[in-house]
């Protein structure tokens, strides 16, 4: 607990530069991730992400230490030459985009980690803490590293929003920036550059093993939530900044815990929630619509029982019948009798149920829009009566009444379905 | 049977377009009169979508040249839109409508500028005019082909050119919606506006255009409706195989290079 008020009451300045610094550096991420992911392109920001390694070894033998400049660079330059790589090869040779990808992450993090040994062996006191930019330490961020992580986290989201509507266009519709004049190419190249850079301002943070997690998970979490390029960025932006404050919390509190893995914890987490409980998309909630909506077929069904129990002369059915003509769904046809018995469609008397005439007017309706569906598929499809119950049974419980209007015009308010069985109006007397 | 045109809106000069080894467009010349609804027609792969894409400089040409109300197409840019094909888009990027038809304000506007009030204006009276109106703010994806259709002509529209260019507008689209774009087609055409569009219907095309271009690899036919819908015509677009442009087709794919490119 006291941890918990000193850190997030930033008494100590640098607490409050990292959580600054945290906070620049989701948003920049989340915000070039989300367009990526939405253009198709999460695989690239990986390798690019794998690929700054070697630029970031390179950089601390060219410099002799830690320099936050030298490392920069370096990590940028190997980046683009990664992407570049990438580009060139799928041009002018018949790979596929994965293959080129897996090969050109693999190569440049394999040489990355090579040149990584050969530091570490040399003796060089400095290299101490080098390692972290493998899984990412928020910590250690010393505050001459934030202004340039920041100031380059704060020139992505500033050139995001100037070129909103060309990145927009980039992804939906190329072709048609290039047909109104726009120049694409060099939009993709500044599009690419900001990519780089946002894993390049993510390395010492959260290393760069994990940084493609930050740029894609929360654009593919954001969107089972929206449906609008603003508040998909928006959303995608809060995810990221809680995560990251979350890891650096937790790397404080534990020195020992890179902050990279938890910071991908805890979007992991969002995102799983956002799969399971967003509304509408979410697992939950389609499954919640799903439920009601077989409730309300077993309610339609008992009524379209009862309603045939009055077309043979029978005013009320005995629970028992109605068990009986539906076996081994007792449990549900309980519930549904219960349900009925609310919404005051039907009564029950002792053990005998009947329809109130509300009940008696749905039971119409559901067994003439059963038998309008049948009739239709017979005189317009050419479907057999004895092949058209089938479908009629599934969609007699979503058929609107505006459709319902349309078959009655259509088939000319007919009096029998195609099994000659009268089709129920509301004027009709049972 | 090539009619060719004076003072034509849009000439078409030898061009010949290849993608990488084969080519996919034959010597193709031709010129259009202004004012007219014109489709181009042709079997699949005959090369109906890249005619259009090298008109917009989509695609670079091999040889040849297009002028365009006799200028390079940089000049006359703002005087000219285009309807991409309905599946050459994801349809579940997360815009409305209106976002989208907005898109067609894009040209005039120039970088950096944001679309304001004058831009939704412009958006709302084409979607207006394609009967749209009930669907501005709707999630593009939850659109029917139709509609999806309808609204890439809205944004051309939001484009107040004087040239459009529609890549098969009548795809995947229902005998209402069809009837409805043709209408809103021939407005455009009474104005004044040269309409071209990619086809595949020949039947429909005949009481659609007002002039027709035959494509098949090579230019088969260009000229008025009555003029060059004939049997013989439509044979050479349609049914008869082009053994031999194949071969010579195959004969540079065997090569290195492609000895069609300057």
């Amino acid at each position: 607990m006291e941890d918990f008020l000193y850190f997030f009451t930033f008494q100590d300045s640098s607490i409050a530069f990292v959580v600054i610094g945290i906070t620049l550096l989701g948003l920049g991420s989340a915000y070039v991730g989300t367009y990526s992911f939405l253009d198709k392109k999460a695989l690239l920001g990986d390798a690019i992400s794998h690929a700054v390694l070697p630029g970031i070894c390179l950089g601390f033998i060219l410099a002799g230490e830690k320099n936050p400049i030298y490392i920069v660079s370096g990590a940028f330059l190997s980046g683009a030459l990664a992407t570049f790589l990438t580009s060139w090869i799928r041009s002018n040779t018949k790979l596929s985009e994965d293959a080129i990808i897996a090969s050109i992450l693999s190569i440049f993090f394999g040489f990355g980690v090579v040149l990584l040994t050969v530091i570490q062996k040399s003796g060089n006191p400095e290299m101490a803490g080098l390692n972290q930019f493998i899984f990412g330490n928020a910590i250690a961020i010393l505050e001459e590293d934030l202004y340039i992580y920041g100031g380059l986290a704060v020139l992505i989201i500033i050139t995001l929003t100037l070129f909103q509507k060309e990145f927009s266009m980039l992804v939906f519709n190329p072709d048609f920036g290039r047909a109104v004049g726009y120049p694409m190419g060099l939009i993709r190249l500044i599009f690419n550059v900001l990519m780089i850079l946002a894993v390049v301002i993510g390395i010492q943070a959260i290393g760069v093993v994990l940084m493609a997690a930050l740029l894609i998970t929360p654009g593919a979490a954001a969107r089972f939530w929206t449906d609008r390029l603003h508040k998909l960025l928006i959303i995608a932006g809060l995810f990221s900044v809680i995560s990251g404050i979350i890891g650096t919390y937790i790397s404080f509190v534990l020195p020992q815990m890179p902050t990279g893995p938890w910071v991908v914890v805890c979007l992991s987490l969002l995102a799983l929630i956002s799969f399971l409980f967003a509304p509408k998309k979410g697992v939950l909630s389609r499954t919640i619509a799903r439920q009601s909506y077989l409730k309300k077929t077993n309610r339609d069904h008992l009524l379209k029982a009862l309603h045939h129990g009055l077309e043979n002369g029978k005013k009320y059915l005995s629970i028992e019948e109605i068990y009986e003509s539906f076996p081994y769904q007792i449990s549900k046809i309980k519930q549904s009798i219960d349900d009925l018995i609310k919404s005051g469609l039907i009564t029950k008397n002792q053990k005998l149920i009947i329809l109130t005439d509300e009940g008696k007017s749905e039971a119409k309706r559901i067994v003439r829009l059963h038998r309008l569906w049948e009739l239709y598929l017979n005189e317009y499809m050419n479907i057999a009566p004895d092949h058209v119950h089938d479908t009629a049974e599934k969609l007699e419980h979503i058929l609107t009444p505006e459709v319902e209007a349309l078959l009655e015009k259509r088939l000319n308010f007919p009096k029998l379905d195609p099994h000659q069985e009268n089709i129920p109006r509301d004027y009709d007397d049972l | 049977m090539i009619t060719q045109i004076d003072n034509p809106i849009l000439e078409i000069h030898d061009l010949i377009v290849s993608y990488d080894q084969s080519p996919v467009l034959w010597n193709v010349d031709l010129s259009l009169p202004s004012g007219k609804l014109i489709g181009i027609l042709g079997p699949n792969g005959a090369g109906k979508s890249t005619l259009i894409k090298a008109i917009m400089g989509l695609v670079t040409p091999s040889g040849g040249y297009v002028k365009i109300f006799d200028k390079t197409l940089e000049q006359v840019r703002s005087k000219i839109s285009y309807v991409p094909q309905r599946e050459s888009v994801d349809w579940n990027f997360p815009a409305s409508v209106l976002d989208v038809v907005m898109m067609g304000t894009y040209g005039k506007l120039g970088l950096f500028k944001r679309p304001g009030k004058k831009e939704k204006e412009i958006a709302l009276s084409c979607l207006d005019q394609v009967g749209m109106m009930s669907f501005v703010n709707r999630q593009i994806s939850e659109l029917s082909g139709g509609q999806q259709q309808r609204v890439f002509i809205a944004r051309a529209l939001a484009q107040e050119a004087d040239l459009y260019l529609m890549d098969e507008p009548f795809a995947g689209v229902d005998m209402s919606t069809e009837t409805a774009i043709f209408n809103l087609l021939k407005e455009m055409t009474a104005k004044g506006k040269t309409v071209i569009v990619v086809h595949h219907d020949i039947h429909s095309a005949m009481n659609y255009f007002d002039w027709i271009i035959m494509l098949n690899l090579h230019l088969v036919a260009s000229g008025p409706t009555d003029e060059v819908i004939s049997e013989e015509l439509l044979r050479k677009t349609y049914g008869g195989k082009l053994n031999l442009l194949t071969k010579v087709t195959d004969l540079i794919k065997q090569k290195d290079f492609n000895p069609l490119k300057n």
